[in-house]
């Protein structure tokens, strides 16, 4: 068995096949105070440690509630951690940027702008041209299976398909690191499962940085290098695993692979285990 | 092809202001009261007013009074509104102050107006621009506050600067509650406009109204009250249609059965 559970603060490297690549983002000791409505403290993370190495993808698998989005939030930049720090890069994160590309669970598509145009804001706004910027963000469009879509508003598309949209519109521009929380949460399983392909190949091809916040277990085992585990109340990291399986993926073999199939069960029963455990609420 | 529907949406307006005519001819043939001429005796005065070289002056001073004050609230009142909405420390400031004009009639300021700037063009203009501003002010700052996070978050990571986000993010979000605005804005324009008038009477459309009325001119009065009437009607229609145009892509696909639009 390859599963190689290790506690957050102690883990430093990769175990995997891939080649040692150097640390992109660096989360220290991060917890996240909120100030709710009934004047209590909510500890919604708790003294997360986490390094994430360039090109690797990562997901983070939790239950809901447990700070999955937030964790997202302080990486993008969006939200200041109450102590500890994040880095990228090596250097303190202190806002967003257009190296940490954001794909919210909400979609925050602009509704003014037609499909094409919510593609083309992010590289028209980076200075590309008009001309170059509606050529690629039209091949992003298709990639994405919304040809003939181009000139819909976001108000006349499916939940999926503005999930689609969401996904073009942050890849448009480049970043260097993709910050995906429950990307696929709103589709079919027939469309998920090509996303999860087409999001495979884009990730082969330029090996960005993904942190994927992800509710499925077989999504974050098939798409990932490593599986952040984390726990609720308060949000934590319980336990962190490599996933290592050869690439590139194919999913009709994978799901015949007993690694593959291990793994799922593995995370599965650690989950089960923290249910039982009877997490305090 | 033009569907039945379509027909009836058309031709509403016109039977409801033909209906209101008929209404007022028999009212005012029943009560045959000199102060109350028929329909089409008022109707008839209209185009005396129109063709009457000084009347037409009186009329065109008003509506570039109009059109001044208005423009210049919608240019103050929407940054206003939007910066209140994306700041605490802007709505801190200025919501007491709004909160003390707002519930005050503007026309009632006039006379302190009137003391301090005359009379003339100034003064009413101020007085349509202080009607006007307030109802910008409000939608533009609902509007702005109900713009989702997310959005905002979205074009941070872009790399828009917080101006950039008010103007090409928040401004556009929030422009169907803004056009709300301004449309009861223009509505209270043509009204402080008549009513300033009233009060500083020396020259506009409201000036003839009342010169007529203490004249005993009755046709004329009710003329100009189709006029002034007519005025307020085309430019909510026109109005209208550019918003509708502007804010197409938030218009709900759906009709609400339930709704009486
Ligand atoms: N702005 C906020 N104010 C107060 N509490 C908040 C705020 N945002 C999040 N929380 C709390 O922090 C905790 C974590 O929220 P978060 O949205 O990060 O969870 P999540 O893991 O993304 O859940 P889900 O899978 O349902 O999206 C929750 O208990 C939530 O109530
Ligand atoms: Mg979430």
């Amino acid at each position: 068995m390859k599963v190689v559970p290790s506690r957050s603060s102690e883990w430093v490297g990769p175990v995997t096949s891939q080649k040692r690549a150097s640390a992109i983002i660096e989360i220290d000791r991060v917890s996240q105070v909120f100030q709710t409505s009934a004047r209590k403290d909510h500890l919604a993370l708790s003294n997360i440690s986490l390094t994430i190495e360039e090109g690797a993808f990562v997901s983070i698998l939790g239950p809901s509630g447990c700070g999955k989005s937030t964790l997202l939030y302080i990486v993008g930049g969006f939200v200041s951690p109450t102590s500890g720090a994040a880095k990228i890069k090596g250097q303190a994160i202190t806002g967003p940027g257009p190296d940490r590309g954001p794909v919210f669970q909400e979609f925050a598509l602009f509704p003014w702008k037609t499909v094409l145009g919510n593609v083309m804001y992010g590289p028209r706004q980076q200075g590309v041209r008009a001309a170059e910027a509606e050529a690629q963000s039209r091949a992003l469009i298709e990639m994405v299976g919304l040809k003939g879509y181009e000139s819909f508003y976001p108000k006349e598309l499916s939940g999926g398909m503005k999930q689609r949209v969401a996904l073009a519109r942050t890849l448009a521009y480049h970043p260097e690191v993709l910050l995906m929380d429950e990307p696929f949460g709103a589709l079919d399983a027939h469309t998920r499962t090509r996303l999860q392909n087409d999001l495979l190949n884009i990730w082969e091809r330029d090996r960005k940085t993904v942190l994927f916040v992800t509710h499925s277990v077989d999504e974050a085992v098939f798409l990932s290098d490593k599986v952040v585990m984390m726990s609720k109340s308060p949000g934590c990291i319980r336990e962190v695993i490599d996933i290592d399986l050869p690439r590139p993926r194919r999913r009709n073999e994978l799901l015949l692979d007993p690694r593959y199939q291990k793994y799922i069960v593995n995370i599965e029963r650690m989950f089960d285990e923290s249910d039982e455990a009877g997490a305090p609420s | 092809m033009i569907s039945p529907a379509a027909v009836t949406k058309r031709a509403a307006p016109v039977l409801a202001c033909i209906g209101l005519l008929a209404v007022w001819q028999v009212a005012s043939l029943g009560l045959k009261n000199d102060s109350f001429p028929t329909a089409i005796e008022a109707i008839r005065a209209i185009p005396d007013i129109l063709g009457d070289k000084e009347s037409l002056i009186n009329i065109l001073a008003s509506l570039r009074r109009m059109a001044i004050g208005f423009g210049i609230a919608v240019l103050v009142s929407i940054p206003l509104g939007l910066l209140m909405g994306r700041s605490r420390a802007v709505a801190a400031f200025f919501n007491p102050l709004l909160m003390v004009i707002y519930p005050v009639p503007k026309a009632a300021l006039m006379p302190i107006i009137m003391l301090w700037l005359g009379v003339g063009d100034i003064t009413k203009t101020l007085v349509i621009f202080l009607g006007v501003s307030l109802p910008v002010i409000y939608h533009s700052f609902e509007g702005a506050k109900a713009v989702e996070e997310k959005m905002l978050w979205s074009g941070a990571a872009m790399g828009l600067s917080p101006l950039q986000r008010l103007v090409r993010i928040v401004l556009p979000a929030a422009l169907p509650e803004i056009l709300t605005g301004c449309r009861t804005g223009l509505v209270l324009a043509l009204i402080t406009m008549i009513t300033s008038e009233m009060i500083a009477r020396q020259s506009g459309a409201g000036n003839i109204l009342f010169n007529a009325l203490d004249m005993g001119q009755y046709d004329t009065v009710y003329a100009m009250i189709i006029i002034v009437g007519a005025m307020g009607i085309c430019l909510d229609a026109v109005f209208e249609r550019v918003r509708a145009r502007l804010v197409r892509w938030s218009e709900p696909q759906f009709d609400m059965p339930l709704s009486f639009s």
